[in-house]
This record gives C-alpha cells, structure tokens and sequence, in this order.
C-alpha cells in the first residue's frame, strides 16, 4: 500500500466519483451486462437492481456496463438504457465495431444521455469516422484503453497514451483532449495468461504517478481466456476471477471492470474489504482520509 | 501450451505432426479429423494472428489452413487473418484491409510473414459450422500430397528494449517506492 506523489484527479460523472489516492474513493465498479443472442431485459434489470442493492450495501459506486455487439440491438438497448435506469445513473457502452460505436453516439445523443455516458473505449483502432462522430456527440467521459500490440509492457502502455507508438499519429491522451473528453479513465488493457498478462496490473501505479488519472483494467480478461483454468479447475474459476480484483485496488487502482454482472454478489464485498484494508493504512500512514462515501465509514 | 512444431505456444491440440492441415476455429465447438496437424481457436485480430502465424511457418508440413465458424464481431479476426495471407502489412503494421478493430502485427519480421503467404493455402470456410460439411473439405484436403515447404521458419519474437533496474526500491523503470512508502517517479 503507498501513496502516490503526483497529484491525482478525481472526475465526476452523475455524482459518482473515480481515480484519487489511494484508500481516497471506494473503487468504482464496472458490471458487464453481456447480451448474447436475443437480448434478455427482464434479466438484466434483475441483475442490475442487484448490482444497485449491493452498492447500496458496501457504498462501492457500480456503473453497468453495456455490451453492444449488433447494429439492431443498438436502439433496443439505448432505450432499455433511458428507460430503466434511475435517471442520474451513469452507465458505460462497451463496442468493438466502429460502425456501431457511431450508431451508439447518435442514438444517445438523440435521447440525451451523453452527460451520463462513459464511452468504453477509445484506443489505438480508432477511426476517422469515429473521431468525428465523438466530436458531434461527445460523451461525459470515456475510457482509454492503453493497448500496445508490440509492447505489453507498462512503458509500452505509456507509449500508446503518450504518442500512440506510432499506430496513431498522436498520443490517445491528446486525441481524447481533441475531441473535446476531459475527463479520462485509462483501462490498462489485461491480456490473456501468456501474454504478459501481469503488466495491467503493474503498469496501474506507473500510469497514476505519470499521469495523474483515475486508472484500472478488467483482469477479468485475463481469467476469462484461462483454458488451464477451465480445465484443470473448473470450481475455482469463479473464485480466482473474483479475486483477481483484488490486484487493481491494491496496485492503487479506481476502477475494475469485473466481467459479468452476475459475478457482483462476490466482487462488492471483496473489493468494499479491500477499499477497508487500503485505506485503514494510508489514512493513519498518509493521512488520506477516506471520502464521505467510503466503505470504510459504512462499516466503522 | 508449446511444444517444438510450435515455439510460440498457445491455445491448441496438436495431431498429426507431419499432417498438411491446420485448422482455425472461430466461436465453434467442432474437432477435427485426427490426421490434421493442428487445431484451436482464434480470438484476436492481433496477438492472436501473430502466434497462428509464427507456428505454422515453424512446421513446414502445413500447407493448408482452414478457417472456419462465426467471424468474431468487432475483432473479425477470422477475416483479418484471410486478409494478411492476401494482402500482407502496410508501413504501419496494419494489416491491409483487414476488418478487425485492432488488425497489427508488431511482433513478427515481414520475412516471417512473406513465408506464411507462401507456405499456406487458405480454405476460407468462415460462415460454416456444420461437421459433416468441414470434415468432408478437410477430408479432401488430406488426400493431397503438396509435399513439405523446406526448413522450418522459426520466428523470433521482436522484443521492444527494457530498461535494466538494480534499484531495489524500484516498483519499475519509472517509479520507485520512496523510504516512507511514497511512490515517486525515478530520477535519471
């Protein structure tokens, strides 16, 4: 456990709050809600409201995090979205097709929900259509993913932020700033077991004393992608996913993106325990005093 | 896992191992025939290139690669490898019309993949996950002799430069843990 020397940004979204020394904010947590195939809405609003009891419990601040894989899925859960949340509740999009990222942009924009948007993600495959359309409809807040496909280390994570190693003409850092973001969340990028998978966790403090920003990952990703695991240990998966995120807090981290909203039974008292840990020591080691909405004040 | 036909690990059963078949699975629980030489799926349109590439090229008796199942949306990295084979890298690393998010291979020499664009005949089977249909394409593909494609081409990975520490209070190249437990950035 430690504290960091540079100065370190707390951003706002909804009135929930990310990044800051260590054992400052309760972690703030990311529940995928996956949608495979035919999306299921009456699940996922029963997973959700679970997801807002739970955080209700621990005071850990949950955003779901909405997996949009399919142009006709677009408006149906855009909708779902305005509809079923409360209404100053934040929540992230997470895509992967660029056509589908600005059909996302446009349907929010259109139901005036970007205040409450953290766009999950921008990294180095961004395209010019998607640079125009963050620039028309420009979300709260958004992730940056520090993925370096030749470097997976935490220099090379710093490299992609700082200047895009060369797959981008100019650091993501810049580019988000550019499109008019301010508020940044960087995303370490957890690749899978083999891959240099303990660098996302590693490059957490690196990245906070460099930058200043809320920083996590979803190692998550990394357990996921475990064949040995599946394998070998099928039980424990469950357990090992979960504890996994144990790293990101006490690496010093703000966020994790947990997985599957299912899994937050498991991962809010573990994290809200971690967020007591951490900031029991840097409070009387550091004197970082734990915000009004910290875990620890709920429980002590 | 990593055996010696295949230097660069991953995720995949190994068959036959001078069979002249390789087989990408895309989102499908399918097994192929024993005689094939190897088989497992593929996930990214980068990384995961990357190590289908470097072990094929290091087992010459693979001539043939057949990629089959759900294209994975987003990464396409079904149709980002189709696309490396007809297409290649541009001066950035990209793979030249490849449809995946993240499409770059950085990792590997342009000699080593000149050799996969040679030594491997693509059989784009993306879209179909019927086991009789892919057996019966893998079957025909078998019975052909095209003979081994020379020595093997082991690829070494490209490694970017690390920097050394012997600083003991180093949590890394960048930041160290001051004497009070402070993480502060590294002078020098």
């Amino acid at each position: 456990m430690f504290s960091f020397t540079k100065k370190q940004e707390v951003f706002d979204i909804s009135e929930i709050k990310i990044g800051g020394q260590p054992g400052e904010q309760p972690t703030v947590l990311f529940g995928g809600a996956f949608f495979k195939g035919t999306p299921d809405f009456k699940k996922t609003e029963k997973d959700i409201q679970n997801m807002f009891d739970l955080s209700k419990k621990t005071w850990n601040p949950c955003i779901p995090d909405f997996f949009i894989k399919k142009e006709e899925d677009v408006e149906k859960i855009v909708d779902f979205i305005e509809k079923t949340l409360p209404k100053n509740q934040p929540f992230s999009v997470d895509i992967i097709e660029p056509t589908i990222k600005i059909k996302v942009l446009e349907q929010l924009d259109k139901k005036n929900l970007l205040k409450r948007t953290i766009y999950n993600s921008i990294h180095i495959g961004i395209t010019k259509e998607e640079k125009e359309a963050l620039k028309k409809h420009t979300p709260e807040m958004t992730i940056i993913v520090a993925f370096n496909p030749k470097d997976k280390s935490p220099d090379g994570k710093i490299e992609v932020l700082e200047n895009g190693a060369h797959l981008t003409d100019k650091g993501l850092l810049a580019i988000a700033k550019e499109l008019g973001i301010e508020k940044i969340l960087v995303d370490t990028a957890a690749l899978a077991p083999g891959d240099y998978s303990g660098a996302a966790i590693a490059a957490i403090p690196v990245i906070k004393e460099e930058y200043g920003l809320p920083t996590g990952c979803a190692i998550h990703n990394v357990v996921e992608k475990s064949t040995w695991l599946s394998k070998h240990f099928e039980a424990a998966k469950k357990t090992v996913d979960v504890s996994s995120n144990v790293n990101i807090v006490l690496f010093g981290g703000d966020f994790a993106i947990f997985g599957p909203i299912e899994n937050a039974d498991l991962v809010f008292p573990v994290i809200a325990w971690q967020d007591i840990l951490v900031s029991e020591y840097t409070e009387n080691y550091f004197g970082v005093r734990p915000a009004e909405s910290h875990p620890r004040r709920k429980f002590f | 896992m990593e055996n010696e036909y295949y230097p660069w690990g991953g995720d995949f059963t190994v068959c036959k191992t001078n069979g002249c078949i390789a087989v990408v699975l895309l989102q499908i629980d399918y097994t192929p025939p024993s005689d094939v030489a190897i088989y497992g799926p593929l996930k990214t349109e980068n990384i995961g290139i990357e190590k289908i590439v470097a072990n094929l090229i290091s087992n010459p008796y693979i001539r043939y690669l057949v990629v089959c199942g759900d294209d994975i949306r987003g990464h396409r990295s079904g149709s980002s490898l189709i696309a490396l084979h007809k297409y290649g890298i541009d001066e950035k690393n990209r793979i030249i019309n490849a449809p995946g998010a993240i499409p770059y291979i950085e990792n590997l020499k342009t000699e080593a993949i000149q050799r996969f664009r040679a030594q491997i005949e693509i059989l784009d089977m993306i879209g179909t996950k019927d086991k009789k249909t892919l057996d019966a394409a893998i079957k025909k593909q078998t019975t052909k002799t095209p003979g081994c494609f020379g020595q093997p081409y082991i690829a070494i990975r490209i490694k970017p430069e690390t920097t050394k520490i012997d600083d003991k209070r180093a949590l890394h190249a960048k930041i160290i843990l001051n004497y009070i437990g402070k993480v502060k950035k590294r002078e020098g």
